[in-house]
């Protein structure tokens, strides 16, 4: 039976690389939600994105005594999850993006914006835009989508993106502002 | 103010610098002249609100309920636990032993060879032994007919000899016989 008092993540590795590797569970049942939804971003498909962030988890716990704590454990573990993703992009292609409106269809479910005057009109234009600017991420070069979703989506750090991406913070900046660059072209028609 | 438009044009200049701006992620040096510049530029301004209006709706994932958070961690936790099993099946042959019983065991062995020896002295079988005795008596037996099958391949050699020289002239008559004829 796995202790439940608070650990943090470098303590629950210990322990997985001690042998006592059902402290994992903790760990996945910290970034399950983060895991999954960082899947679904790159996929669209809730069943899809739930095997590929539980492939992620096997992959981490099997390969966990080849994790040298340089980095922290989730910037580790999203790293084995980007690549599963790009992987599966590769493998299937294009990815078939669902509009991201269609997740706020349920009804009492509708996005809260910022401005409270917006208007059904304008919500109709807002509405278009999200549809072209998810057009625009399933058409974008992957590197600049990878670092718009793990940034504007997950809220992870340009430090944090640059090590998962293996790259430097100087060109996660430049595919960052790409990505948003590009969701403005293509949205330039509704100015 | 709210503009009926998704983005406003910003200033090229500003551009990268207004999206990191949004992410917070300027440095204090980097954001004073970015504030600067927003404070006398519309455009910049209108383009950074809606960056602001815009991107939060982007990345608005799917609500699942507990349910499904409860089923996926099963899921996950019982697929964890069938790749323990077979990482470390090894174990279950260890699992009634610990770590202080491998040399206590070691030693128990080593004690009851040691006594074994003791006791069996002088009674223990030697390899190179092959005297008859120690053959059962299968192979005893066995071995008494293979003897005379030997005898028996010697016997007809021999009578082979036997005809082999019945045939063949003698030397020593013959020779003997030119002699006497030489002399006479």
């Amino acid at each position: 039976m796995v202790d439940q008092r608070e650990f943090r993540d470098e303590e629950l590795v210990a322990l997985c690389k001690q042998g006592q590797g059902e402290y994992f569970d903790l760990l996945v049942r910290r970034y399950m939600e983060k895991a999954f939804h960082i899947a679904f971003d790159f996929t669209r498909n809730s069943e899809t994105a739930k095997d590929l962030s539980q492939d992620a988890f096997l992959r981490a716990f099997s390969n966990i005594r080849q994790f040298d704590g340089r980095s922290s454990f989730y910037t580790w573990f999203y790293r084995i999850l980007v690549n599963l993703c790009l992987d599966h992009a590769r493998r299937k292609g294009r990815v078939v993006w669902e509009s991201l409106d269609s997740l706020n269809e349920t009804p009492g479910e509708q996005p809260q914006l910022a401005d409270t005057s917006f208007q059904p009109e304008q919500e109709a234009i807002a509405g278009e835009a999200k549809r072209r600017a998810d057009k625009t991420l399933e058409t974008m070069p992957k590197k600049q989508r990878t670092a718009f979703l793990l940034r504007n989506h997950q809220g992870l750090s340009i430090a944090d993106i640059a090590k998962v991406m293996k790259t430097t913070e100087g060109t996660v900046r430049v595919y960052l502002h790409r990505a948003v660059a590009a969701l403005r072209q293509s949205l330039v028609e509704f100015v | 103010m709210t503009s009926n438009v998704p983005f406003e044009t910003a200033c090229k200049r500003f551009e990268e610098d207004l999206v990191l701006y949004y992410y917070g992620e300027t440095s204090e040096t980097e954001r004073r002249p970015i504030e600067q510049h927003l404070s006398g530029c519309q455009s910049c301004q209108r383009f950074v609100d809606d960056l602001r209006r815009l991107l939060p709706q982007m990345a608005k994932s799917e609500e699942f309920p507990p349910s499904f958070w409860d089923a996926y961690y099963d899921e996950t936790v019982a697929k964890l636990a069938k790749q323990r099993e077979r990482k470390y099946w090894w174990r279950d042959l260890l699992t009634p032993m610990r770590v202080w019983m491998l040399p206590a065991f070691g030693t128990v062995a080593i004690a009851v060879l040691a006594v074994g020896l003791v006791l069996s002295k002088g009674n223990l079988p030697s390899f190179t032994d092959t005297s008859p005795k120690n053959f059962p008596l299968e192979t005893l037996s066995d071995a008494k007919q293979l003897e005379f099958f030997e005898s028996m391949d010697m016997l007809e050699s021999l009578s082979k000899l036997e005809e082999q020289d019945d045939q063949k002239p003698e030397p020593n008559q013959s020779s003997n016989l030119r002699f006497v004829a030489a002399n006479a």
